[in-house]
């Protein structure tokens, strides 16, 4: 079920009427059904994975506690790697190998060819399974005492609002919100909708009307001149952005209705004034898994200056590799890591300088425009078009111009976005707005539903981080 | 009563945004969605204050072969018999009886139609047709032409509020219904669904008497057992449905309808396929015409009407028809609309 259908308008109130009307001790049975019938609108056959995935981490994780023996503890944490990663690579890395080799074969003249799976990639599978494996290294290490109750760990796996595409959150934070019993709160309400009211707009009007011309800049790059593949790049970081932000503003504000609070997935990402504060704001949920359960086994910033770079290396390469199987995603994450590492010797303390200053509006664009050309790699359906899109980039070979079919409101809706975006910069928009006296929230609210009814994308398009 | 004026300012709040919205959606941003987005209005509008005869239908009505010296649609042709009738069409591609009841629901109460005649076209009622992937476009189509307020209306556009499913959901449902849908043949047969009739003939079909593989032919072959392979269940298939929605809006506009059985190429399904095949267009056939006339509705049989000559697409099955075809169609449909103006006199 996608959060922009008229599904989950239904779905959303009629959960939250029925939560608020029963028992708080019941509540979860209430949530993880709603949540697996959610997942099982997109296919029915998959919930298994979840099952079997939430199955294994209980278990592993009661064994984990109940030996005390490091040996017998480490069998149940590998186990639980094995499980959950072999899904993983089962259903979204197994044909990228297959392919590869057989790629490899045909190069050496080998008469081998691994037939590929013909399986659908699990929508989410990249989440919840970082959400599980968190939960079982926690435990492990004793961070994190073992859940007896089954049901609310199967609430924690498979929470219906950031189930598909995060937050990734960690037990520590989540579960003790799910046993908490949330009276009714107006505060809340009101909280969850504006959350839920922005999201969609983000969404809906910038992400998708943006993505009709992205979609026809990457289909055939060469047709289109200089400007357009710029005016594409912007779009794309833009559409991005809107569409992942818009679904974590979703879940969050569906989560604090039922008061629950969600980790915050972005703060202004594009009004960053380097590549190492963009990840500290862009999908945040993941670069601090990342951290925790990659970056900090590895050694962190305590090891000597090398392996200090190559740690980040492997950070972002695997930070890219989880986003799909594909060299587009591989190569967009080690540059990132290269961009990473030069702004870390450039910014090597804090920032000592003003956004607003002249240096500050610098380093802002200057970061916007790397992230511009990095995206061009994450975009591309294959390295060939990434590559073709940045030789026409600057040849200007194409003549088709893409700013000319572009209409009036497009541009509009992305200049309300950026504009909002600087204006609610390190905020949220239910802080801002309980800030304003009712008129002004009234007029913002009716002017952004206004938007998304009639300016809403009309075309099917799930969200970009469910196939990740 | 007044303990939370907030309540009051925040329900005066919306009503005031759905008015003055729908006011100014519907004054300066509908007319130009409904022209992106159900471009069909403009058919809708053409229809005459003081219409005889609305031909509803798809591309069976309009297309012509290069070689045919009268080129126009089967409605237009209905004038030759019909001469002093006025007569208007809405002619949308791959369309059904779910988008003509839309289409249908959609013109105005104050047009004074006298005989809608609908297409009835039996490969409509086949799962290829149902979950077809034209679907989700064509449904998306008709949200603009719903009787609500057109704030509503674009807010369901916007929501996705129609069947709109992805190509990989409808290949599933198309492959579910060939392989648990039972055909019952009327002598023992090595198969008993449309998925292993239709394998059968990929693994087996398009032999040539030498031997030989033919490709094009073997692939018609699939295409007839898929296009024609499978038998109406009255009670669950979902155009029928939507034939008896037409039925009932008639009776309540007060139009006379004519169902327009269209012809189908049953000389090549015999030739290419054999008996088995025929037997369940024939069984299908019968059953909408029995339905349907049982409903009071005039149903014009015009479905053996059409030699194998007669249809333009010889590789494919459509029931796309050359001149003389569209010719004995109309007049066929003339002769019948004749007869119940006659009795309604």
């Amino acid at each position: 079920m996608l959060f922009n259908t008229i599904q989950f308008v239904i779905f959303l109130p009629l959960v939250i009427v029925l939560y608020y009307l029963m028992p708080h001790k019941y509540r979860w049975i209430l949530l993880l059904a709603a949540s697996y019938i959610f997942y099982m609108f997109w296919d029915v056959r998959y919930i298994f994975l979840i099952v079997s995935s939430t199955l294994a981490d209980y278990l592993f994780a009661l064994q984990m506690e109940k030996h005390e023996t490091r040996g017998k503890r480490k069998l149940y944490l590998i186990l639980s790697l094995v499980v959950n990663l072999g899904l993983l690579f089962t259903f979204k890395y197994l044909n990228f190998f297959t392919t590869s080799l057989n790629g490899l074969f045909q190069a050496t003249d080998l008469a081998v060819s691994i037939s590929p799976l013909k399986v659908l990639l699990p929508v989410g599978i990249s989440f919840y399974t970082f959400q599980t494996l968190s939960y079982s290294i926690d435990v492990y290490y004793g961070r994190q005492k073992a859940e007896r109750h089954l049901g609310i760990f199967a609430l924690y796996v498979s929470f219906f609002p950031q189930l598909v595409a995060g937050p990734i959150e960690r037990f520590s934070r989540l579960a003790p919100q799910l046993k908490q019993n949330h009276p009714f709160k107006k505060e809340n309400l009101v909280a969850g909708l504006q959350l839920i009211v922005y999201g969609l707009f983000t969404k809906m009007v910038i992400a998708d009307n943006l993505a009709i011309f992205v979609d026809k800049i990457y289909e055939s790059p060469d047709a289109f001149n200089s400007l357009s593949l710029f005016t594409g790049m912007v779009f794309y970081a833009f559409q991005i952005y809107g569409d992942f932000f818009g679904y974590s503003l979703i879940a969050i504000g569906s989560a604090k209705i039922m008061g629950v609070n969600l980790i915050d997935n972005f703060q202004n990402p594009y009004l960053s004034a380097n590549i190492r504060e963009f990840w500290q704001r862009w999908h945040i949920s993941l670069i601090t898994w990342f951290r925790d359960y990659l970056y900090f086994p590895l050694g962190g910033s305590r090891v000597k200056k090398l392996r200090w770079a190559l740690n980040i290396a492997v950070v972002f390469v695997v930070s890219g590799f989880w986003h799909g199987a594909n060299y587009t995603f591989l190569i967009w994450g080690a540059l990132f890591a290269v961009f990473y590492l030069l702004s870390n010797r450039i910014f090597n303390s804090t920032q000592n300088f003003r956004k607003t200053s002249v240096k500050g509006l610098v380093s802002v664009i200057g970061t916007f425009i790397i992230v511009l050309f990095l995206w061009i790699f994450f975009r591309s359906p294959d390295l060939s078009t990434a590559v073709l899109f940045l030789k026409n980039l600057f040849s200007n070979s194409g003549t088709d111009q893409i700013y000319t079919i572009v209409p009036p409101v497009v541009w509009i809706m992305l200049s309300v976005f950026v504009i909002s975006d600087i204006l609610l910069y390190n905020n949220r928009i239910d802080k801002w707005l309980s800030a304003r006296s009712m008129p002004v929230r009234i007029l913002v609210m009716a002017f952004l539903a206004f938007c998304i009814i009639v300016f809403a994308a009309v075309d099917h398009t799930p969200f970009i981080y469910f196939q990740f | 009563m007044m303990r939370n004026p907030k309540i009051y300012i925040v329900a005066f709040s919306l009503l005031a945004f759905l008015v003055s919205g729908n006011y100014l959606y519907e004054n300066f941003f509908y007319e130009d969605d409904l022209q992106k987005y159900s471009e069909v209005i403009n058919q809708i509008r053409a229809v005459g204050e003081d219409t005889d005869i609305l031909y509803i239908g798809e591309s069976s009505n309009n297309t012509f072969h290069p070689d045919d010296k009268d080129k126009r649609a089967i409605s237009e042709m209905l004038i030759d018999y019909l001469p002093e009738m006025e007569i208007c069409d809405i002619t949308y591609p791959a369309s059904h009886a779910g988008t003509y009841y839309d289409i249908l629901r959609a013109i105005p109460v104050e047009k004074k139609i006298n005989t809608v005649v609908v297409t009835l076209n039996l490969r409509s009622f086949n799962a290829q047709w149902i979950y077809s992937d034209l679907e989700t476009q064509l449904q998306k189509s008709m949200v603009l032409l719903k009787p609500y307020p057109p704030l509503f209306n674009r807010f369901l556009l916007s929501f996705k509020a129609y069947d709109n499913k992805t190509k990989e959901e409808r290949k599933r449902k198309i492959r579910h219904k060939w392989k648990h849908d039972k055909l019952v043949f009327p002598e023992p047969f090595h198969v008993d669904n449309t998925y292993d009739w239709d394998g059968y003939h990929w693994r087996h079909g398009g032999k040539q008497p030498d031997g030989t593989l033919d490709k094009a032919l073997r692939e018609l072959a699939c295409h007839y057992v898929k296009g024609y392979g499978f038998q109406i269940d009255i009670n669950h298939n979902p155009r029928i449905k939507d034939f008896d929605k037409i039925v009932k809006l008639a009776e309540n506009r007060g139009w006379n309808l004519v169902f327009n059985l269209l012809a189908e190429n049953t000389e090549k399904a015999d030739e290419i396929i054999g008996s088995e095949l025929t037997y369940f267009m024939e069984y299908n056939r019968k059953l909408l015409y029995d339905y349907f006339t049982g409903q009071g509705v005039k149903v014009v049989d015009n479905f053996y009407i059409a030699p194998d000559n007669q249809f333009i697409d010889q590789d494919w099955t459509t029931e796309h028809y050359r001149e003389d075809a569209r010719k004995d169609i109309a007049e066929n449909l003339a002769n019948s609309i004749k007869q119940i103006l006659y009795n309604n006199n």
